[in-house]
């Protein structure tokens, strides 16, 4: 990301705080069930492979930003809400052991990536 | 690739194949330069790092502003690969060095030979007495 | 009568990995890849950071309950209690490209364990922890706790029981973590300076759970794993 653009709106007061009040109303709220989206790769992601496809609960709404996605290239214009997700070790590897069925992953991914479970 | 290699590679995503070639200039800096933990043994010093880890750590970061020459993402993948590849026997943070200086060469930000070059010139001017 | 004092030793000599480190920097500087400015900004900024103000968040979120609220619902805020500012204590300003302003504290409980990685490239909350350790960058750590937590806790000596929730945060955005571990017991009555000593780094990962006992980390020596993703 190109440092001009990026400093004169963020001194002072914080990435990604630089962004509050952007990203219109978040789609999802605490609680609600989502699914992973496998959006066509692309290289520069940062919605981890693992995720694709699983179910998560949302545990978190956490900020508004651009999307890594979009961040990466300089594409700052569209802001997105980020959420924090949790995911349960057993949706994620079919082999998790049986005995540790409360383990979890926690991740945050944008809105882009989510849609209702 | 078999089911557990197609499993591991879950955590990350394909990346662009890497030119993961060994390049001559590295090579011998790889097997002829000293390493810290050598180093510290032979004075007697316990410094866990070396005194240039802090401005290679620099490097890493300013490199990822500005004009951004080189990525976070893409320079620790590199240095991922890199680091289970040619330079799997060569200690950290060395390792991450000689892999910044591979990923900068293969991108054309500079060349072998100037590196070469600049390296003598820095040699001569350290070693000046 | 006053010891003559031995200077420390030195390594007195140039390794060519000194040398590459330099060449790299002033010819990148050179092509105006970055300033020397800018890089002389980073280096002292890097200088001044280490692990310390983590620990004594903790410690104070120990001892204070309101705080602890606090840590938990606005890190950031948190950590200016610590002397650290996210925002403008930066080189930048603004915060460090790589590890933002957004600290979440995570707090552990009887029945969640946090643990926390950046699967994706190593992230780590730099300002108030300092440098990362070099086992937490490896492909080794990184790929195998996210799917073989339990495994890779017990490497680090810490088991939990079975109906414990084991959470692996992978900090993968803008968001930094540093986990908020349970008091351990035998530390009634204890300062805030006592509480801060046995929060080790470690434990501010959530590889390990602080002991009144143990005020610092084992080493940890990097090894390949010998059977990377083949688990019992």
């Amino acid at each position: 990301m190109s440092k001009s653009h990026h400093a004169e709106k963020a001194t002072g007061i914080g990435d990604p705080q630089c962004f509050k009040g952007e990203a219109g109303p978040p789609k999802f709220k605490v609680g609600d069930k989502v699914r992973i989206k496998d959006l066509p790769d692309i290289f520069y992601t940062r919605c981890q492979m693992y995720t694709r496809g699983t179910p998560a609960t949302v545990a978190e709404i956490v900020y508004e930003s651009p999307a890594a996605e979009d961040e990466a290239w300089d594409n700052t214009e569209q802001v997105e809400w980020f959420y924090s997700l949790v995911f349960k070790q057993r949706d994620l590897w079919p082999e998790y052991p049986d005995a540790y069925t409360n383990d979890t992953v926690e991740t945050e991914l944008s809105e882009r990536w989510l849609e209702p479970a | 690739m078999t089911e557990l290699e197609k499993n591991d590679s879950d955590i990350q995503q394909d990346l662009p194949d890497l030119d993961t070639s060994p390049i001559p200039l590295l090579e011998k800096i790889r097997k002829e330069g000293r390493v810290w933990d050598d180093l510290c043994e032979q004075y007697g010093v316990d410094n866990p790092d070396p005194p240039w880890k802090v401005s290679l750590d620099s490097t890493c970061e300013v490199l990822a502003e500005d004009n951004c020459a080189l990525s976070v993402l893409e320079r620790r993948w590199e240095e991922d690969e890199l680091s289970e590849d040619i330079y799997d026997d060569v200690p950290f943070p060395e390792r991450q060095l000689l892999a910044l200086a591979h990923s900068m060469i293969r991108r054309g930000l500079m060349d072998e030979d100037e590196l070469a070059s600049r390296m003598e010139a820095v040699n001569r001017r350290l070693n000046m007495v | 009568m006053a010891e003559k004092h031995k200077p420390a030793p030195m390594v007195d000599e140039v390794s060519e990995f000194e040398i590459l480190e330099l060449a790299v920097r002033e010819l990148a500087i050179e092509k105006g890849l970055f300033s020397a400015d800018d890089h002389r900004r980073w280096s002292e900024y890097m200088e001044t950071v280490g692990p310390l103000p983590a620990a004594r968040l903790v410690a104070k979120a120990w001892l204070d309950p309101e705080f602890k609220k606090l840590a938990v619902s606005d890190g950031v805020k948190a950590s200016l209690e610590v002397g650290i500012d996210w925002i403008n204590d930066m080189p930048s300003n603004f915060g460090t490209p790589s590890d933002y302003c957004n600290l979440r504290v995570l707090e552990d409980t009887p029945k969640l364990k946090h643990v926390v990685v950046c699967t994706l490239c190593s992230c780590y909350p730099r300002p108030i922890l300092g440098q990362s350790p070099e086992w937490y960058r490896t492909p080794n750590y990184r790929r195998r706790i996210v799917r073989w937590p339990r495994q890779v806790l017990a490497e680090f000596g810490l088991q939990l029981p079975e109906d414990v929730e084991v959470r692996v945060e992978d900090s993968n955005q803008k968001s930094r973590f540093i986990v908020l571990p349970m008091r351990p017991e035998g530390t009634d009555g204890w300062t805030e300076e006592q509480l801060t000593e046995i929060v080790t780094r470690d434990c501010l990962i959530g590889v390990a759970m602080p002991h009144p006992d143990r005020k610092a980390d084992d080493m940890r020596p990097v090894h390949p794993a010998v059977n990377p993703v083949k688990h019992p």
